[in-house]
């Protein structure tokens, strides 16, 4: 074996005998550790299961993780910003790809209008979306979340299902009768009778108060609009693979994307409060982890620390001997690295652990959410049922983030072990 | 003396000056030495007398504030601190007061540790430990931690240690203070061995009689510069 892999080899086993010869402070540190670790995953997890609720329960009432719509029509909710049919079939035919059919949990294609609904106890202002039932009963929520009545089905005509808070507002019940009123593909206002099939509470009450479903056949009969649509959108099983089936649609819709005909955007696009949200929720929750392993990292750096002054005449001996100053930091750096990496990392897998193995179905925090009647967060809906989420990218980034940690830690311990004087560390005390 | 081209030591009117706030201390004035291989030489002095520093100063541990200092033939001041590491790999080997084993090494992983610094092979390793360990009559606790040998034993591991990396020079600072009678005889047998049968030059600052009565040159010390420096038998 050549000097330099000997010379580490010295340098790791100084180190780790190291850490066994001052067994009980560097059982202590690594305790701190492994629950930093776990307290971690447990809370990075849990974050981002928070966070993909949102996203999911957004994306479903909004858009979809993936959308295309004219870039009009995002300002101007006018019909007259319709997709042009070969696009939505173009953008159909590529969800059907298998390149990201395994992602795609269902497909979308809404007419989404404003207009007025009337009744004999008075107006109210409406969003109106004409859907695909079939379609949407696999990709909205509505049908989820009906409290009365049923969804919208194949052959209705004439049905429609309302927030509850619309219901009241207007005075409608199951059966009830009451007139859209929107403008038409020819620029005209137009009336349409609907009867309530089914009443919904979504629990986000800008959408229980404005939001109803019609069969979108009846509404390109009573608009002019016939099967054309203003939005198309993608579910997918996780947000994360957002970016990829995005660029999958931006590729086969490259040319009408060119010359400025449709726009495809990410749920971070068409939900910019939403995506907002979550980036300042992650900022508190990365400010409150920080903050943890700040504290943990300076029980590190103090026990690394209080072990190089312990071992000031070692260092000297090791400096007599040969080692190079660098050397001699190296062995702290070693020591500092591998009690916070392998504690770190030992309490992230205990941490996944305890995460999936208590919580794998969900943290209830219905307790703590028994005083409010809606939780609804950026215009969300909030399931107090929290399912923890991790992912590859996580761990990766988890893992960087201790290592970083360890060598952050050990830095100063080592710059003070390698900066050592030799002589005075020499000197014999009596 | 015997003198060949190329000195283990040599020292050319060394200063090193401590200055403590506003006051200066000369702990070493004006020293010119030089050190043959082979020798066996005590520098001798009260305490204070700059014996330590003078060491440090030859074993490259501590700067002089003027004045060169070859070993090996090398002279120390141009060389930077990672250069003068390597040096004392190569050249010098250390015997401390306190002994200052490794604690969590064994005897033999404390004996061989320069030699794994320098990148000696395993067989070589254990062939020179064993033999030294024969030597010094320490075969047997190869083994042992430091913790669980005499303070007597303990240096004679400092000594195995400093001298397997075959250096030009081992410098010992006050190797049998701690030590009692009995063990500072059986330790300087065995250094005064290891000198005669395998030309290691020793150097040891210390004012334990039985070390001058055995050094076969006495350099005294006092206030720092060389008071007198005889051969002897």
């Amino acid at each position: 074996m050549s000097p330099g892999p000997m010379r580490l080899r010295v340098l790791v086993v100084l180190a780790l005998r190291n850490l066994r010869r001052q067994l009980r402070r560097t059982v202590l540190t690594a305790s701190a550790m492994v629950i930093g670790g776990i307290l971690l995953i447990f809370s990075v997890s849990l974050g981002d299961g928070t966070h993909e609720q949102w996203i999911e329960s957004g994306v479903r009432l909004g858009s979809g993780h993936v959308s295309i719509e004219r870039p009009e029509y995002r300002l101007s909710r006018r019909i007259e910003d319709r997709l042009p049919p070969a696009v939505r079939e173009a953008a159909e035919a590529a969800m059907r790809s298998p390149e990201v059919a395994g992602n795609v949990v269902a497909t979308s294609a809404k007419l989404r209008i404003s207009g007025l609904a009337s009744s004999a106890a008075g107006a109210r202002p409406v969003e109106i979306a004409a859907v695909d039932p079939p379609l949407e009963a696999d990709y909205g929520m509505v049908d989820d979340q009906l409290v009365e009545g049923r969804y919208l089905e194949a052959d209705d005509r004439l049905a429609a299902c309302v927030g509850a808070a619309l219901a009241d507002s207007l005075g409608l019940r199951l059966g009830s009768r009451f007139v859209v009123q929107a403008q038409d593909a020819a620029g005209d206002i137009a009336g349409q009778l609907l009867r309530v099939v089914g009443i919904y509470r979504s629990g986000v009450p800008e959408v229980d108060q404005t939001l109803l479903h019609m069969p979108l056949a009846t509404a390109g009969a009573w608009l002019g609009s016939e099967a054309s649509v203003t939005g198309f959108g993608v579910l997918l099983n996780e947000s994360a693979a957002t970016g990829r089936v995005q660029a999958h649609l931006e590729d086969a819709l490259a040319e009408p994307v060119a010359r400025g005909v449709v726009r495809v955007m990410s749920w971070r696009e068409s939900e910019p409060a939403l995506a907002a949200a979550i980036t300042i929720d992650d900022f508190g929750n990365y400010l409150m982890q920080g903050l943890l392993f700040l504290i943990i990292g300076f029980g590190i750096v103090n026990t690394v620390l209080m072990s190089v002054m312990y071992r000031r005449r070692e260092f000297g001996v090791l400096q007599a001997l040969g080692l190079t100053p660098r050397q001699t930091g190296a062995v702290v750096m070693i020591e500092g690295l591998t009690l916070t990496a392998a504690s770190g990392l030992l309490g992230a897998v205990l941490g996944v652990i305890v995460t999936w193995g208590f919580f794998g179905d969900g943290l209830d925090m219905t307790a703590m959410m028994q005083n409010m009647d809606e939780m609804t967060f950026s215009g969300v809906l909030v399931d107090p049922v929290v399912i923890p989420l991790f992912s590859t990218t996580r761990l990766i980034q988890i893992t960087a983030f201790i290592l970083v940690m360890g060598i952050v830690a050990s830095l100063y311990p080592a710059f003070r072990a390698a900066r050592i004087d030799v002589a005075e560390a020499m000197k014999f005390e009596r | 003396m015997h003198r060949t081209s190329t000195p283990a030591v040599r020292t050319e009117a060394v200063w090193k000056i401590f200055r403590q706030e506003a006051e200066e201390v000369q702990a070493v004035r004006d020293v010119s030495l030089r050190f043959e291989r082979g020798e066996f030489t005590a520098l001798a002095g009260p305490s204070g007398s700059g014996k330590t520093t003078l060491l440090n100063l030859i074993g490259g541990l501590t700067r002089p504030s003027r004045g060169e200092i070859h070993v090996a033939g090398q002279a120390l001041s141009p060389l930077g601190n990672h250069e003068l590491a390597a040096l004392r790999l190569r050249h010098i080997g250390f015997v401390f007061q306190a002994y200052n084993l490794l604690p969590v090494l064994s005897a033999l992983e404390n004996a061989e540790l320069p030699m794994l610094l320098q990148g000696v092979g395993l067989e070589e390793r254990r062939a020179r430990v064993r033999e030294l360990f024969l030597r010094t009559g320490m075969e047997g606790l190869e083994d042992r931690r430091p913790g669980k040998l005499s303070g007597g034993q303990q240096q004679r591991v400092a000594v195995v240690r400093a001298v397997a990396g075959q250096p030009a020079l081992v410098l010992a600072d006050e190797p049998t203070a701690n030590l009692d009678s009995a063990a500072s005889d059986a330790l300087l047998e065995v250094m005064a061995e290891l000198n005669r049968e395998l030309g290691v030059t020793f150097v040891f600052a210390t004012h334990d009689t039985r070390v001058m009565q055995r050094a076969r040159r006495l350099i005294r010390i006092v206030d720092g510069a060389v008071a007198s420096d005889e051969a002897r038998g």
